[in-house]
């Protein structure tokens, strides 16, 4: 009972906890801008005031409009039930593995291309054709990388996975996983529309791929499609974290161990944050046709990392 | 100067009808209107002379009140040709020059639907300047249309030109954008990401500044000149108050024409920085272009210390400047242009170390010579497509031609070069202030106007940051303000865009847009 309060809180922190995510990758942006940048409530504040707002909302517009929003966060959630963030398990890691995980994604994603088509208008479409093509390009990358890291855990569950790496000394895991480690921070990039990917700041439509998707909605929906992407960004930070790094997860089942644990993550997270932050800052977004190249050096390291170990052995 | 109206004379014996006057930097002719496609196509092809614009004005005291002037600029003097038709009511038609001289395509149109005389064989002969709800037949700069006239809304439909195929879609982007930025419509057609055709349609911001000028003296109008395009009020000031000058006679104080060169130097770092500064956020690469937005404060900052307002405007009058400056502000001048210089300076080296921008900029956007050439594309936006072109050099005004500057060209004609020709411009600016500073003669700053003639026209003429920026003043009897026509280097520069994105993908065309960085204020007047 005392590990399901555990795995119960890990799951409400990584969804309290997103925003703050958020604000930390602005401020780095800021910092290397010359700029102050925004104090941790602002982004918690931009989400209230969103939930607050009244929707504006197309006439032309159908139920899937209406039911993106939730399918959408409703998903997101699910697959934040599948990921340890200190303990070694998870609330529902027990129903799926990594292919779950990915579609459940991927089910968001549908639903959100479907009301991005829904409304009519051009940005929608245009966004939805690029989010698609770019998408059948990033999910074989991301599932190559996950059977690469179970191949050499015996293992396709998330917690299965990190259990086991968790066990083994830190050379040798990073030895056969840095290949597929390449490939995930890739597909960070495109999976949360950073820069060099798509730029989550441009207030330039034709340009944009998530944001243009999300052009029509407001208010309640648009909060609920933001809070969605900032979760789906700390999700894809906790996987960095703790498939690669998953020292720590272990915790003794007392308070301060629990504490420790927690603390360790965090530093995790913000550290791969400050990572991606400091990448944005050096580069300019690339061409829309180069970033199928880019996934392409995802999927390559995937299947290094895969092939790798076929060869020597696991 | 009389030599070109004698050479004509014996060229097109009949056609040229009359030596109108010489004055300045101007001759004028008057020509007859069946022959003008004829001299003008002699002009370029055989004297090798410029094409500039061409305008027409509603002067009701004349027998014939319609008159539409050519400006020609000569190859190898600093001087303008320009020729005048004239026309009756009875016969509201001209000849149109954009068959075999693309350029004047707008110029014709513009003058179609603010004046009601129809360019005949004019090949795409669209509304420009009003749009649909705008009533036929009421044309706003006839001297019988009254500035606070109410005109009623109609209906109507533009018909943008259709691209077919299977695949193809269109893209209406605007007039409303999601930044802060002005209105203008584009309208792409594409298949994927391909773009295959672009149409703009602007002029949502046409606010009849020509109209508003009739009528008035020139001391109520250098303050909407200065309003006209916000980034480029100086040069508009500049050009506008040239043009008052020809038209006086009135000369300027040596240490008033080195104090402009001054501040429109100023005007053009700004710009540029903050020109350069937009390629690089709008490329994504949110350092480069935040380092030199603080670059571009710096300039304002300068501005306001100088001048007391951060755009710099009321610094230019008619007669030379307002103020001159103090020991303490050339000193603070001097040392802060050169600080500004060194910054810059590892800026830009920081920016070409960046792969990503390279990249970004190389080869997008890419506008042909011959197209610049054709559409006569004007300022940093012809140099960077090998057309070598600067007013400050071919004409020059102000004090430029004593001080020594290069006019950077480059042959690509894509986002890199405007970029470099921008970079390679703002390096020159630097220069021409610290040369004007240590050349600034003693004296007053300004003199009073002398009085205006009466039925006269001069040209004023600047490169502003955008390009090539006339203002042409023409008095009635009176001595008061007749036509007012403000030919700014935005109207001349937008419809080099349709050439520019073609076989570039929609996601880049934001970047294009940014790099040519036109105004729509300016070219919507």
């Amino acid at each position: 009972m005392k590990t399901f309060y555990i795995w119960l809180a890990q799951w409400l922190l990584l969804i309290l906890l997103a925003p703050l995510i958020t604000w930390w990758m602005r401020k780095i942006k800021a910092a290397f801008e010359n700029r102050v940048g925004p104090n941790p409530f602002q982004v918690y504040c931009d989400l209230l005031k969103l939930f607050r707002k009244e929707m504006v909302i197309s006439k032309t517009s159908s139920w899937i409009f209406h039911a993106a929003p939730y399918v959408l966060f409703g998903a997101i959630l699910f697959a934040t039930t599948l990921i340890p963030v200190i303990g070694s398990g998870s609330l529902l890691g027990f129903v799926g593995d990594a292919i779950l995980f990915v579609y459940l994604l991927g089910l968001g994603r549908f639903f959100m291309s479907l009301a991005a088509l829904d409304t009519g208008t051009t940005f929608g479409g245009m966004g939805a054709s690029r989010e698609m093509s770019l998408s059948s390009l990033a999910e074989p990358a991301l599932l190559l990388s996950f059977f690469a890291l179970g191949y050499r855990a015996h293992n396709l569950s998330l917690q299965g996975i990190m259990s086991q790496f968790a066990l083994e000394s830190p050379i040798q895991v990073l030895f056969f996983t840095s290949f597929a480690f390449g490939a995930l921070l890739i597909i960070t990039f495109v999976e949360t529309g950073r820069i060099p990917v798509d730029n989550p700041a441009t207030h330039l439509e034709l340009t944009m791929i998530h944001e243009a998707m999300a052009l029509e909605y407001s208010g309640r929906y648009l909060a609920l499609l933001e809070w969605g992407h900032q979760i789906k960004q700390i999700i894809f930070l906790a996987l960095l974290a703790n498939l690669f790094f998953p020292w720590g997860l272990e915790p003794s089942p007392n308070l301060f161990g629990i504490a420790g644990s927690f603390l360790f993550f965090m530093l995790k997270i913000f550290f791969l944050a400050l990572v991606i932050g400091w990448i944005e800052a050096h580069t300019a977004k690339l061409r829309l046709f180069r970033v199928p190249d880019l996934l392409a050096i995802a999927f390559v390291l995937a299947a290094l990392s895969l092939l790798g170990q076929l060869i020597i052995g696991r | 100067m009389k030599s070109v109206f004698e050479g004509l004379r014996e060229k097109f014996p009949d056609s040229i009808k009359k030596f109108l006057w010489e004055s300045g930097e101007e001759v004028h002719l008057l020509v007859t209107k069946d022959s003008i496609v004829q001299i003008a196509a002699f002009l370029i092809r055989t004297l090798r002379m410029r094409f500039l614009f061409l305008f027409a004005a509603n002067n009701t005291e004349e027998k014939e009140p319609f008159q539409i002037r050519y400006v020609f600029s000569f190859q190898n003097h600093a001087r303008f040709l320009i020729l005048e038709i004239r026309l009756g009511s009875s016969d509201m038609t001209f000849p149109s020059l954009t068959p075999f001289l693309p350029q004047a395509n707008w110029q014709e149109r513009e003058i179609e639907d603010l004046f009601g005389i129809r360019a005949e064989g004019h090949p795409a002969p669209k509304r420009l300047v009003l749009h649909e709800d705008w009533p036929k037949g009421v044309f706003p700069l006839r001297k019988e249309f009254a500035l606070q006239a109410q005109v009623p809304r109609v209906k109507g439909e533009y018909p943008f030109d259709p691209v077919m195929g299977e695949g193809v879609f269109e893209i209406p982007v605007g007039p409303v954008h999601a930044g802060i930025i002005e209105p203008g419509h584009f309208r792409f057609s594409s298949a994927g990401e391909s773009i295959l055709k672009l149409e703009i349609r602007h002029f949502y911001t046409h606010k009849g500044i020509e109209k508003l000028g009739e009528g008035k003296a020139p001391s109520e109008l250098l303050c909407l000149a200065e309003r006209i395009s916000g980034d480029n009020s100086l040069a508009h000031a500049a050009s506008f108050v040239q043009a008052i000058e020809a038209l006086s006679g009135t000369s300027v104080p040596e240490r008033a024409k080195y104090l402009r060169v001054i501040f429109l130097e100023l005007e053009r770092l700004y710009n540029h920085v903050s020109d350069i500064a937009g390629i690089a956020l709008d490329a994504g690469f949110g350092f480069g272009s935040s380092q030199l937005m603080r670059l571009k404060e710096r300039f304002l900052v300068l501005n306001e210390r100088l001048s007391g307002t951060r755009l710099a405007r009321s610094v230019i009058v008619a007669g030379g400047v307002k103020r001159d400056l103090t020991e303490a502000q050339r000193a603070f001048l001097l040392k802060e242009i050169r600080s500004i210089k060194n910054d810059f300076d590892t800026t830009i080296q920081l920016l070409w170390q960046v792969s990503s921008l390279c990249d970004r900029i190389d080869l997008t956007g890419a506008i042909k010579p011959e197209i610049a050439e054709a559409l006569g594309g004007v300022g940093p936006i012809a140099r960077a497509s090998g057309i070598d072109r600067d007013l400050r050099r071919d004409h020059p005004y102000a004090a430029y031609e004593h001080l020594l500057f290069l006019v950077p060209v480059f042959s690509e004609g894509d986002v890199e070069s405007r970029m470099k020709v921008k970079i390679q411009e703002v390096f020159e600016s630097f220069k021409l202030i610290d040369e004007a500073l240590g050349m600034l003669p003693e004296g007053p700053v300004s003199v009073l106007l002398a009085r205006l003639p009466h039925s006269r026209g001069a040209l004023g003429y600047v490169e502003s940051p955008r390009g090539e920026c006339f203002h042409w003043l023409e008095t009635d009897a009176q001595g008061k303000i007749s036509r007012w026509k403000i030919q700014s280097p935005s109207f001349s520069n937008w419809p080099l865009i349709e050439y520019a994105v073609l076989e570039n993908i929609v996601p880049d065309f934001p970047l294009i847009n940014k790099s040519l960085n036109l105004s729509y204020a300016g070219n919507d007047r």
